[in-house]
């Protein structure tokens, strides 16, 4: 848990030089990678969840409408063009994964923050119902 | 008001994806019950709000004020690391409230509805032939939350987004509104300036603007001795000059921009950097100068050619908590030097380099740049990571220097250290008090630092 902290705080706080535009010699770095490999190495459990459905209930016409308002003013942010490695409207493939770990461990991700997701997704007035709807429309958009 | 790119995407994806039949959907009330806490950009700050209410309209939100006899606490992006927003009573999100209300050509000002974001107000300036003189480098920011706090870029010569408010538009904690200027009620135009959200709500910021105008921005890696014994001679050189020294090394990262006519040059798209950070921070604290110096010294410099609005302004996707101190411009580099041996000398383990930033004095209130020009520093701690051990080190140091603390970011002043720092804290308290004698718009914070009872 902690190894992966910390891979999580080394691309966090790599971003920092990232306002540079410039890369870091892939020879340097594999140089410094190679020094300390393996006690950054760790090993993942590969485990396949059941798919589950990120909508409790259908919406109401009224529910959408203001989802979707919300969305053009946060969701739309980052996930329109990918920043940060949000998953992109309508990409299936970015959201499979993320679906597969069920509907209900998505919302907590999206309340609580999950690396470059900031919590609540820059969506203040958002509630859990306007959440499920927003993550479903973008894991489904380009349907 | 204008559309920018992605907007315009987003709105057509909409439109086939949540209406597939076409039908225009009216939008409902926007008052929302959640049981989910609310929490700032880093995570770090949480409150439970009994509700969030979102006006539509100014109207909206004055009848909102009005009869809401609870506490009210703002919100705009949720950049602060200060707990300005916290509140477990009523939460109010501008969101709604977004874009150009009206501009002049003859003076190059344009009035901005408070929940609009800085990545929108560049195209939406643009749009009409204007600019703004600076701009912070965090681009989600609202204009309400940015002036809240005297949010700032770097130059010599040029203040802090505060500095250019040439009138403020308020829904008071009763319901009332209010316009100021430097005419018209120009006690509380000097309070709204810097108004840490406890005026009330603010609808409209007017802005001293410029003409639109290009910056070829300029990134590179110097030695930070080098960058301190120049500092002075570049900041005339480049309009807009800060540089970010490395901790555990010899080196900064500096960036530049310097205005042009030039023909536009897109910035290179970034390459996948590695875990570069991941494999430091696996490295004992007194080994690592060798390896960053080895490291940064690889970076090589950048240079684009962009709009003003875009050249200033990043999308900051990594989470962090900041502290961040403005002191006398003479004393800044002799603060800046003392951290980061501090820093090395403790061997504190942290990895993000300070930022070193100047800003030109204002006459706002409250504005950390309030009667005197000051130079900036912040120190980082990646979110997730506790940023208490760090910042307790440091924060005396910016003490030692008669440093003012950045309203949004993390402090632990209140009143009687601020009073201090602040000339005009008493002037700022009396408005505040006037405007909210029930105390509406406080939390604890606000009270620690106002001297008031919540």
């Amino acid at each position: 848990m902690l190894k992966k902290s910390l891979k999580v705080f080394a691309k966090q706080a790599a971003s920092l030089l990232a306002l540079t535009s410039a890369g870091v010699s892939l020879r340097r770095l594999l140089l410094v990678t190679a020094m300390t490999s393996l006690s950054v190495f760790t090993l993942t459990g590969c485990e396949t969840k059941e798919l589950q459905g990120v909508l409790l209930t259908q919406p109401s016409a009224s529910e959408t409408a203001q989802a979707q308002h919300k969305w053009v003013r946060s969701c739309a942010l980052c996930h329109v063009n990918g920043e940060g490695g949000a998953p992109k409207v309508g990409d299936a493939a970015a959201w499979q994964p993320r679906l597969e770990q069920g509907g209900d461990v998505l919302l907590a991700h999206t309340l609580q923050g999950l690396n470059r997701m900031p919590p609540l997704g820059y969506c203040m007035d958002c509630s859990e119902s306007d959440f499920r709807i927003l993550i479903d429309f973008m894991s489904r958009g380009a349907q | 008001m204008s559309i920018t790119r992605r907007k315009l995407l987003a709105s057509s994806l909409l439109a086939a994806a949540f209406n597939p039949l076409g039908k225009t959907l009216a939008a409902g009330a926007d008052v929302a019950h959640s049981s989910a806490p609310w929490h700032n950009w880093s995570g770090y700050l949480q409150s439970n709000p009994a509700q969030r209410f979102a006006p539509k309209s100014e109207q909206e939100l004055a009848d909102f004020m009005k009869g809401n006899a609870g506490g009210v606490r703002p919100v705009g992006a949720g950049h602060s690391f200060s707990p300005l927003v916290p509140t477990n009573d009523a939460l109010v999100v501008l969101d709604n409230l977004s874009g150009v209300v009206a501009y002049d050509d003859a003076s190059t000002t344009a009035v901005l509805r408070a929940g609009t974001r800085l990545s929108d107000s560049g195209p939406m300036l643009d749009q009409i032939g204007q600019a703004m003189i600076n701009l912070p480098d965090i681009d989600r920011q609202t204009i309400g939350g940015a002036i809240a706090t005297s949010t700032h870029g770097t130059g010599l010569g040029l203040g802090s987004l505060s500095a250019y408010v040439t009138s403020v538009r308020l829904v008071t904690p009763e319901g009332r509104v209010i316009d100021a200027n430097r005419n018209d009620n120009p006690e509380i135009y000097q309070a709204a300036r810097t108004n840490l959200g406890a005026l009330g709500v603010l609808t409209e910021v007017g802005f001293q603007n410029r003409k639109p105008f290009k910056l070829k921005s300029m990134a590179w890696v110097e030695k930070t001795n080098t960058v301190i014994e120049s500092f002075a001679e570049r900041c005339l050189e480049y309009e807009h000059y800060e540089f970010m020294p490395f901790l555990h090394a010899d080196f900064s990262l500096v960036i530049a921009h310097k205005e042009t006519d030039g023909a536009l040059k897109p910035p290179v798209p970034e390459e996948d950097q590695g875990d570069i950070f991941g494999v430091l921070s696996n490295l004992p604290v007194f080994a690592r100068r060798p390896v960053i110096n080895f490291l940064v010294e690889a970076i090589e410099p950048s240079e684009a050619v962009e709009a003003s609005y875009l050249a200033l302004t990043n999308i900051r996707n990594d989470r962090f908590n900041e502290m961040e101190y403005s002191v006398a411009v003479e004393d800044g580099l002799a603060c800046v030097r003392e951290i980061l041996d501090t820093v090395t000398k403790l061997g504190i383990d942290a990895l993000i380099p300070l930022e070193y930033r100047v800003i030109e004095k204002d006459d706002s209130w409250l504005s950390m740049f309030s009667g005197s020009a000051k130079a900036s520093i912040s120190i980082h701690r990646m979110a997730g990571y506790d940023y208490k051990p760090y910042f307790d080190v440091i924060e005396p140091i910016f003490w030692k220097y008669g440093g003012r603390p950045h309203w949004g970011k993390v402090h632990s002043l209140g009143y009687d250290e601020l009073s201090n720092l602040y000339p005009h804290l008493d002037d700022f308290i009396e408005v505040q008090t006037e405007l909210d004698p029930s105390g509406k718009m406080l939390n604890q914070h606000i009270a620690k630092i106002l001297n008031r009872n919540v």
